[in-house]
């Protein structure tokens, strides 16, 4: 080859000018998967619809155990229980989002995307921001559909605000996990398989109920879970002022969370990289 | 043509039917395992975590297990009834149904057909409960209520696969599953699913009087809790009866409407 | 794999035929960097694809195949996300977007999701998508595969401007017409290797000369016969059907016809066989290319029950 100039649109752009166009690749991924949820309603339902039914339920069903002796102070059952649905929809957003990224994969979408000089882990990103979003809508909808049955926020409107960012962040964690599910499935109904595992998680958490309320082994179990921490996290705004120790411990568990399927994920990333 | 009506031939045509409904479960077992341990999967978690209700004062027994494995049976039949509409939107899909609907076969023998093979489905998810249930201590119906308890279930799996079937004819696509399984998991929960109707609080304590399938929990509840009566079972056949006649009507209509 | 060797120039169509699991997308994921070779090495436009392999995307153009569509997106909404992936900012990715829609004749359907597209649609949009960012070397694999002839011929104009415009083409095919109409030069590749390259009428040469069949009307044969001999070779004749081997293949047919009407002869069938790339490929393979006749327009076929009158 002789040394011909490179010509200016092939030169690789500066370094800035490619984080931006990086930023913009993940904001436009990730308004197509945020798109993609609202034209597959079954993608929507198991966010919203489900934990909704759930909470409807258990708040009617089992809303006298406030009287029991060992119950926490709270306002009414429904003000305890929101934690667990925002919690539950968070981890249930994870899946979707695993079960549509092993779509794309599925139908050759990611091909579109490895052919195109961008990053490969905005693949990836792109989704955790559309999960995130999925979070805040997700936060947004309990927390009102809990003030309009009856539920107090004693952490005022700065507990809200917590109780989102929380609710954003956890979200994006269970994206990750999603992701790395996604990976290593490769096929969508694989995917589709987890939903059952993510009710079980829940029970044996303080997610619907207290912990110390908890009938064995799930009390044990439910001492040791991260995702206790992150409930407990979520329900203090809720049920009493805001306080910095629970919100420290449900960012531990979210980080917790997150570190693993962080890790699982890019491992998945690499692993699909090499064998494309 | 005489081999194409009378009874003889919608028995065969309607057990033929039923064989492949069962038969799937051999050929997709992915499918069917998350509604085979669903519910005991249900009943494991909710005795979990809810368990410590029975402290209630007015609570009718003191290990919520006895309490929650009745509904595990009507859960059961719910997602067996489902997953019924879910074969039946993916047989439409491909085109399968229609070779059935321009069979001669009747419309009512199609849909008994469909329907009873989630009847007998609902052995599977009812033994695995039984045998869990038993393993962590559930107290024994007696046998009276056992058997009242299968038939109950039964015969809900069917009613819940003509709504799957409705929902199926209507949609005609496998999207529409949530709607079918959202369906048949409220109709179950929104009775005295977690408490007896003394404690719920709320809208459910409405919901839940009025609520058909709450006779049919009561009817099923007997023996694991309390003792099997007549008079805590016939509101639960009535109710059940009441069902049935109109979702069989509403199945069989949706299946004479796709003919034309 | 078994080992390729194959050189495009620069300006150039080149067309990778062979039949099913012959190796053609293997070989093309492995040129647009999705697939790591398992030996040996690449440049693409100048750049490594293993070493350099941002250089090579942004360099080139892919339409694979019509399932990295997203059926839920629009047209529209689809392009701007390709334009996005190459760079382009927000405003530019819409107007380049409209303006491809607009090149690929879709800009009526742009706002419809591709789940509704047809076959031809799809091809159309994919092949839009590839040609975001003015890409050096546009790979295509398998463009028409499944279409009807109407899209086919109208991808074909499409890549014919394309190429005009100085875009290298690289397109697999397992339809043999496509090659020979589209390509300067054909690669056959069977069984992940290489069976011949060349121009397509070099290749179809090899084979042998194209030769012409003439059912004259009665007693006019022998006279024929020496109208014919002018343009070539003549063969022996069969059942009154009389042949020649063109000297100079098709384009010697339309003087055979005047010569054979200034003899006062009258020509009542007329056939022009020719070699074609899958005798080419039975040639260097000892098998046909499969599928390779069926359902394709021929263009290049004459209207073989034109009586010409004396």
């Amino acid at each position: 080859m002789t040394a011909a100039p490179v010509p200016a649109r092939l030169r690789a752009p500066g370094f800035a000018a490619r984080l931006r166009s990086e930023a913009r690749v993940v904001g436009e991924l990730g308004r197509r998967s945020v798109r993609q949820a609202f034209r597959r309603p079954q993608f929507l339902a198991p966010i919203i619809i489900f934990p909704t039914l759930f909470l409807a339920v258990n708040t009617g069903g089992a809303g006298r155990a406030v009287d029991l002796p060992q119950f926490p102070e709270v306002h009414g059952f429904l003000d305890f229980q929101l934690a667990g649905a925002m919690l539950q929809s968070t981890m249930l957003a994870g899946v979707s989002a695993a079960i549509a990224l092993a779509l794309d994969i599925e139908i050759g979408f990611i091909d579109r995307l490895f052919a195109a000089p961008i990053a490969r882990a905005s693949f990836v990103l792109g989704r955790l921001a559309a999960t995130a979003v999925m979070g805040a809508i997700s936060a947004l909808w309990f927390l009102s559909v809990g003030l309009v049955f009856g539920a107090h926020i004693e952490g005022g409107v700065a507990g809200a605000l917590v109780v989102i960012a929380l609710v954003v962040l956890n979200a994006t964690a269970f994206g990750t996990l999603g992701a790395a599910l996604a990976l290593k499935a490769k096929s969508a109904s694989t995917a589709q398989g987890i939903f059952p595992l993510v009710f079980v998680i829940l029970f044996l958490s303080s997610a619907f109920f207290p912990e110390n309320l908890l009938l064995e082994p799930a009390r044990t179990i439910a001492e040791w879970n991260p995702l206790s921490l992150i409930a407990d996290g979520l329900r203090d705004p809720i049920i009493s002022d805001l306080s910095l120790r629970p919100t420290l411990e449900a960012l531990g568990g979210i980080a917790i969370v997150a570190g693993i399927g962080t890790a699982l994920s890019v491992w998945g990333l690499r692993s699909r990289i090499q064998n494309a | 043509m005489s081999a194409m009506t009378g009874i003889a031939y919608d028995a065969r045509t309607t057990w033929s039917l039923m064989r492949r409904g069962i038969n799937e479960i051999a050929r997709v077992p992915g499918a069917a395992i998350p509604g085979v341990l669903a519910p005991s999967i249900f009943m494991c978690g909710l005795t979990a975590v809810f368990g410590n209700l029975t402290n209630l004062p007015g609570f009718t027994t003191d290990e919520y297990i006895n309490f929650i494995l009745p509904v595990g049976f009507l859960q059961g039949a719910a997602f067996t009834g489902a997953a019924t509409g879910v074969n039946l939107a993916r047989d439409i899909e491909l085109g399968w149904f229609d070779r059935l609907l321009a069979s001669p076969a009747p419309r009512g023998v199609l849909l008994a057909g469909t329907v009873l093979s989630a009847s007998l489905r609902v052995l599977m998810p009812v033994t695995l409960l039984m045998m869990v249930g038993l393993a962590l201590g559930v107290s024994f119906p007696g046998v009276d209520g056992l058997l009242l308890a299968l038939f109950l279930a039964a015969c809900f799996a069917a009613v819940a696969a003509c709504y799957g079937v409705i929902i199926a004819m209507r949609f005609k696509t496998q999207a529409a599953a949530p709607l079918m399984q959202a369906g048949v998991f409220m109709a179950v929960l929104f009775t005295t699913s977690y408490a007896p109707q003394a404690l719920l609080t709320g809208w459910l304590h409405d919901v839940a009087k009025y609520n058909p399938v709450t006779q049919i929990l009561e009817a099923v509840r007997q023996g694991f809790v309390g003792d099997v009566t007549w008079a805590d079972t016939w509101p639960g056949l009535l109710a059940l009866a009441g069902l049935a006649a109109v979702f069989v009507s509403l199945a069989l209509r949706s299946l004479r409407r796709s003919g034309q | 794999m078994a080992g390729i060797d194959l050189e495009v120039s620069e300006g150039e169509i080149y067309a990778f035929l062979g039949p099913n699991g012959a190796g053609k997308t293997t070989t093309v994921r492995m040129l647009v960097t999705l697939l790591a070779p398992t030996g040996g090495s690449a440049t693409v436009a100048g750049f490594d694809v293993e070493r350099d392999a941002p250089s090579v995307r942004r360099a080139i153009g892919v339409a694979l195949q019509e399932a990295a569509l997203d059926p839920l997106m629009t047209g529209r909404e689809l392009m701007h996300l390709q334009s996005t992936l190459h760079g382009l900012p927000g405003d530019e990715a819409t107007r380049r977007g409209g303006e491809l829609l607009t090149r690929v004749g879709l800009a009526d359907a742009a706002d419809r999701r591709v789940g509704t597209y047809s076959g031809g649609m799809r091809r159309r949009l994919d092949l839009a998508t590839a040609l975001v960012h003015d890409p050096k070397v546009l790979f295509l694999d398998e463009p028409t595969t499944g279409l009807d002839p109407v899209s086919r011929i109208a991808i074909w104009d499409e890549v014919r401007r394309l190429n005009e415009e100085g875009t290298t083409v690289f397109l697999t095919t397992q339809y043999l017409e496509e090659a020979d109409q589209l390509a300067d030069r054909v690669g056959i590749i069977d069984e992940g290797k290489m069976a011949a390259e060349g121009t397509p009428a070099a290749l179809k040469a090899q084979i042998g000369r194209s030769h012409l069949e003439i059912v004259i009307a009665e007693g006019g044969s022998e006279a024929a016969e020496v109208v014919m001999a002018r343009f070539g070779d003549p063969m022996p004749s069969k059942n009154g059907v009389l042949m020649v081997a063109l000297e100079h293949g098709a384009s010697d047919v339309a003087p055979v016809v005047r010569a054979l009407d200034d003899a006062g002869l009258c020509v009542e069938s007329l056939n022009l066989v020719q070699p074609t790339l899958d005798d080419v490929f039975v040639e260097k393979t000892g098998r046909h290319l499969e599928g390779a006749d069926e359902e394709q327009p021929r263009p290049s076929d004459l209207p073989a029950d034109e009586p010409v009158s004396a």
